[in-house]
């Protein structure tokens, strides 16, 4: 079945949890600056979080000069392959949506690669702004967020 | 969103690739058609040193660290000795690459290039690991940290510079740019610094500038906080690949994400919001 990685960006209330779940799946330090879902703080408990589109046509993927950049098959997520790349950086420059992303103490590009298909920070999630479901219920739209008001 | 669905599955399965099956250290493996020896041992799960070797460039041969023994059961017993990064797999191949003719030619490989780079720290880890503590031969009395495996020149060459090259042979070979001048080829990426194994060619960056071979390169910063990832010259040299335009280049990827995701705080104001009155 394939599975799209949505976001509701209407049910975020910018508490953080993908960040750190993300910091510590993809690292040992669980650095919440090391994430590669970023939450854009607009208001109180109002949050963005902006994470790779995997787009069909992608500029990180086009620019790179190695190809180290290529389409897990499997899970459809755009994966650094590490052993290809040569931090030219050049991925970072072209990401129209600033979604590649410099990971200093590991001296590496990072970008969102759904966890190979267990996306770590959807569990963590607890308003339901991030979900992994099957492609056919992608467009439906979500319920909106019960916010309570002072 | 149908497109990126219909982008999947292609490449792999438009050609049919005719597997083989070699023997490696014992135990038989599947290797592609096509594949080199170094390539065919690795997925099978046996490690192979090298320091000349990577993923994005094609097999140089230049470390001589990768040497194994390779036979056939019709050769009678006969062996040869190859480098397995340009050995391509053969049906029925079998593959030693831990017999003691291989680890001995691999300690003299390691012998003579710790008696060339006695200081450098890979060098060393790799030498002890095959038992050498100190070089045999006279140590280089001019230490160096270049090992000479052109990693830096062909990356460069592979991205369509080719600022560096190796020059001079025998024991002055070494790797420079054309009359050991500030390169005008270069575009500052640092993707030889980056990918020379022993961190022997040298750069200071910052947001501001960088300089690498004797020359300084304006960085691009970004219009809005001033950021760089990429100089002037690198943002010249990829502009258009992949059909990325160089505007793509002009802000950072913090400022990308403010703009995107003030873009989708507009969309989901627009959404109604249910209060609850506590």
């Amino acid at each position: 079945m394939e599975m799209i990685y949505k976001v509701s960006v209407e049910r975020c209330i910018a508490c953080g949890k993908c960040e750190l779940a993300c910091a510590f799946g993809h690292g040992s330090e669980g650095n919440p600056a090391k994430t590669r879902i970023n939450i854009h703080r607009r208001g109180p408990e109002l949050g963005t979080p902006v994470v790779c589109f995997q787009c069909a046509d992608a500029s990180c993927a086009g620019v790179c000069p190695t190809a180290a950049i290529a389409r897990n098959e499997a899970t459809g997520a755009l994966e650094v392959i590490e052993e290809r790349c040569i931090l030219c950086r050049m991925c970072i420059a072209a990401c129209p949506f600033g979604n590649m992303l410099w990971d200093e103490p590991y001296h590496r590009v990072a970008k969102c690669d759904l966890c190979g298909g267990e996306p770590k920070c959807v569990p963590f999630c607890p308003t339901g702004a991030l979900t992994y479901v099957p492609a056919e219920e992608a467009n439906r739209r979500p319920e909106p967020l019960v916010r309570e008001v002072a | 969103m149908s497109d990126a669905r219909n982008d999947r599955g292609q490449g792999a399965g438009d050609r049919e690739e005719r597997m083989l099956t070699v023997t490696i250290d014992g135990r038989a493996a599947k290797a592609r058609e096509g594949a080199y020896v170094l390539e065919a041992a690795r997925a099978a799960g046996v490690e192979i040193p090298t320091l000349c070797h990577h993923e994005a460039l094609e097999p140089y041969g230049g470390c001589r660290l990768c040497v194994v023994d390779v036979t056939k059961a019709e050769w009678g017993g006969w062996c040869k000795m190859v480098i397995s990064c340009q050995y391509p797999v053969e049906e029925g191949l079998i593959v030693l690459t831990d017999s003691e003719r291989v680890r001995e030619t691999r300690r003299v490989v390691l012998d003579l290039l710790l008696a060339r780079c006695p200081e450098t720290p890979l060098v060393q880890r790799l030498a002890r690991e095959h038992g050498i503590e100190r070089t045999s031969y006279v140590a280089n009395g001019e230490p160096t940290d270049c090992i000479l495996c052109a990693l830096c020149t062909r990356i460069c060459d592979h991205i369509g510079v080719s600022a560096i090259a190796t020059v001079d042979r025998g024991i002055g070979r070494q790797v420079a740019p054309p009359y050991h001048e500030p390169p005008p080829d270069c575009i500052g990426c640092l993707a030889c610094a980056e990918i020379c194994p022993t961190s022997f060619i040298q750069y200071q960056t910052s947001d501001r500038s960088r300089t690498i071979w004797g020359k300084t390169f304006e960085m691009l910063r970004c219009s809005s906080c001033g950021r760089a990832h990429i100089t002037v010259a690198e943002a010249g040299h990829f502009a258009g690949r992949g059909g990325v335009p160089k505007s793509y280049f002009e802000t950072c990827d913090v400022c990308k994400r403010k703009q995107m995701s003030a873009t989708f705080a507009q969309l989901a104001a627009a959404m109604p919001v249910t209060p609850v009155v506590g």
